[in-house]
């Protein structure tokens, strides 16, 4: 299980002396339950990346602490942490550039496994017979596969693989950030199933970051569900429950915004849109979210409200006028 | 097309264009292999048509032929490109060619978040291309590129004076549009345009294209792989499939009930936000490339879930049916409609 706490990261402005702080992550809580999954949502440069960074000991954090199993990260040593990082594999957005083009398929898997091999004490013929049963777990096929190059294979091909070599080092979480976002939407299901497969059948837990919210609740309906906001938790709940009665204009915005497929759905009837583009550089006093919000009132510039459930909201969330507003797409009357 | 029209009348009226016949092959494996093969199809004026398809199905390239633009090593080996007003592009050169791009055709092109020149500022870019099209109101075209900008909720004296990376991907995407726009183009072609962008960018995109669509009376395509693109925004929509078209008609009956197996699959590999998520089905097998469409037969059929004998055959020809058309040998068995062949297809559309 890994608990995140508080955990707060704050980055250097890019624009020199001048430039404000970036607040990349403020105060986030965070639980993944074994063989849970939680999906994290949020519009870009919202700190999604950030976070699945750091739960994988890419990125550090300045405040907080994240715990692995019972162990605060923080007050382990270097050496400690490795093995618990271990457990925690991270999928990236871009099957193009996360293999190395120059070697082939056999290799990719071939050389992570020749390492797990040493720490497991198994022969080196248990290598290749591993390999053909990782490509088999992702849907590929050993033969076609092994001997290739990853720019001969489809973007939906080379996600697999990435995922079969996350898969090598027996992880009991996985990370997936923006996993299908750059892949054929006809080709996304697959990779999706794929995730929701692994959880059913290894138990591996999941993160799944995504600015889309209909792809979280295909890997993740028996889920959590966090929408974040410039680094802030804004509402959190079952992925259910935050899909169809959101409370959060920020949420509703998100789900406003998935395209309506009309002839066969509607835009929900309170569907809305932000008043204003994101401002990165304004850090607005009270509510983060009061300059694009459409039914802000005069007190959301006072205190920014904390995440909690006022209004006996099943879900918890940061708003002080939470309501209930219907913004997803409803079936067509005539389809 | 609009013969009987002034050509002070045609400025006003949303201009047509009507695709015939188009083929484009490139050299591939060692011999010429057709990336878009004998399509023919009509921007209706004034609406907003969607083309859809997965990647490497011939959406860009049959986008860059309306402009006469295919890259080389490509080659139109057939068909024509007829714009109202302008008539056939592919006949076009040189200063020909000029006037269409831009004045005719706005074109915002794929990735064109990324194609900005990152040394110059917006403004200057803009100016460049005002004077690279003869424009000698420069004061004249900034005005206008301030008026597009603010109409799109930019603030336009901080876009102009931005370099690319000071700019968002969505406000980037913007400034493309802006670009396409400026020289008063009577058809703009976008291509996919919010693919790198995320669900709020892209809903804010998909806005000021409807808006700017109805604004100036434009023709226009929108080109994606994701059908809810094209389900939110178009009035027609064209699926595309190795080449070729495989269903074309009114965008809801499509959504409504997709006549052919890869519009259908397409439609239930969507990951969706309501309904029964079980209900959901990848597509199988992956898209062709130049090499492995097949050379026989329905281009379509070893992913089909219904292909039948006669599928390897031949190539399913064009069934019309209540203004709607696609070509597929076990749809059109269970439509009860005509089966036309190419002539009768265009004259039918
Ligand atoms: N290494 C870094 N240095 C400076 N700023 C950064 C760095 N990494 C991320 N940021 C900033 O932190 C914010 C959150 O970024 P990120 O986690 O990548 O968001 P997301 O993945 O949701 O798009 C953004 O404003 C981004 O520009
Ligand atoms: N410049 C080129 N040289 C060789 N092949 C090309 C070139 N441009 C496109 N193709 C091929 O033509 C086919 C269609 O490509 P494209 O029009 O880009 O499809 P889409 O836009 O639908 O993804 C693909 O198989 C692609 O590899
Ligand atoms: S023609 Fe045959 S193979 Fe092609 S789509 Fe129709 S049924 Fe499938
Ligand atoms: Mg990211
Ligand atoms: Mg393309």
């Amino acid at each position: 299980m890994i608990v995140a706490t508080g955990i707060t990261r704050t980055f250097a402005g890019r624009g020199g002396r001048r430039s404000t702080p970036v607040h990349a992550l403020r105060q986030v809580d965070l639980t993944i339950p074994d063989g849970g999954a939680v999906s994290f949502i949020g519009e870009s440069g919202c700190g999604k990346t950030t976070l699945g960074r750091i739960l994988c000991g890419l990125e550090g954090f300045d405040g907080g602490e994240l715990t692995i199993d019972g162990q605060p990260v923080s007050r382990l040593r270097e050496r400690q942490r490795a093995p618990l990082f271990r457990r925690i594999q991270m999928i990236h957005q871009d099957p193009y550039s996360a293999l190395n083009p120059t070697r082939t398929i056999a290799n990719i898997l071939g050389d992570p496994l020749a390492l797990r091999a040493r720490q497991l004490g198994k022969p080196d013929d248990w290598i290749a017979g591993r390999r053909a049963e990782l490509l088999g777990l992702v849907g590929l096929d050993p033969g076609y596969v092994l001997p290739r190059y990853p720019h001969m294979l489809s973007g939906g091909m080379r996600q697999r693989v990435v995922i079969a070599r996350a898969l090598t080092v027996d992880p009991e979480v996985l990370v997936a950030d923006e996993a299908v976002s750059m892949i054929d939407v006809s080709l996304r299901l697959g990779i999706l199933r794929l995730l929701r497969d692994l959880r059913s059948e290894l138990g591996i837990s999941l993160l799944f970051i995504t600015h889309d919210v209909a792809t979280a609740r295909y890997v993740g309906q028996d889920g959590e569900l966090y929408v974040i906001y410039r680094g802030a938790v804004v509402e959190h709940g079952s992925t259910d429950t935050v899909i169809q009665r959101p409370v959060h204009p920020y949420s509703q915005c998100l789900l406003s915004a998935i395209p309506v497929l009309r002839g066969i759905e509607e835009p929900g009837p309170d569907r809305l849109i932000p008043l204003a583009p994101l401002e990165e550089r304004v850090e607005p006093p009270g509510c983060l979210f009061r300059p694009r919000c459409p039914f802000a009132r005069d007190d959301c510039a006072g205190r920014q409200p904390p995440l909690g459930r006022l209004g006996g909201t099943e879900q918890e969330h940061a708003c002080r006028y939470p309501q209930n507003r219907e913004v997803v797409a409803v079936p067509a009357a005539n389809a | 097309m609009t013969a009987h029209l002034t050509a002070a009348e045609q400025r006003t009226r949303p201009a047509g264009v009507a695709v015939s016949d188009l083929t484009v092959a490139f050299p591939a494996g060692g011999r010429e292999l057709p990336a878009v093969s004998h399509v023919s199809l009509d921007l209706t004026p004034g609406k907003i048509t969607g083309l859809v398809g997965e990647s490497g199905s011939g959406k860009s390239t049959l986008a860059l032929a309306l402009m006469n633009a295919v890259p080389k090593p490509g080659l139109v080996t057939s068909g024509s490109v007829h714009i109202d007003g302008i008539g056939n592009v592919l006949s076009l050169t040189g200063s020909g060619l000029r006037r269409v791009r831009g004045p005719g055709i706005g074109y915002v092109f794929q990735a064109s978040q990324n194609s900005l020149n990152p040394l110059k500022t917006v403004g200057k870019q803009l100016l460049d291309l005002g004077r690279s099209h003869g424009e000698k109101n420069l004061r004249g075209l900034l005005r206008r590129a301030r008026e597009l900008i603010e109409d799109m909720g930019l603030d336009a004296v901080r876009v102009l004076s931005s370099y690319q990376h000071e700019l968002s991907g969505g406000m980037r995407q913007r400034v493309g549009i802006v670009f396409a726009l400026l020289l008063n183009a009577q058809v703009l072609v976008l291509d996919e345009p919010t693919t790198a962008l995320d669900m709020l960018s892209q809903a804010s995109v998909l806005e000021i294209i409807k808006r700017v669509h109805r604004d100036l009376g434009l023709t226009t395509l929108v080109i994606s792989h994701d059908l809810g693109v094209v389900g939110e925004l178009a009035d027609r929509t064209v699926v595309m499939y190795a080449g070729r078209v495989v269903e074309e008609g009114e965008t809801q009956g499509i959504l409504r009930d997709p006549r052919h197996p890869y519009t259908r699959g397409l439609l239930a590999a969507m990951p969706r936000i309501t309904g029964d998520l079980e209900l959901a089905r990848a597509l199988p097998g992956r898209p062709p490339d130049l090499l492995t469409i097949p050379r026989a037969g329905c281009v379509f059929r070893e992913r089909c879930p219904l292909a039948m004998p006669v599928c390897a055959d031949s190539e399913p020809p064009d069934t019309l049916s209540g203004g709607r058309r696609f070509a597929c040998f076990a749809a059109a068995g269970s439509a009860g409609a005509t089966s036309a062949g190419h002539a009768e297809t265009e004259a039918a559309s």
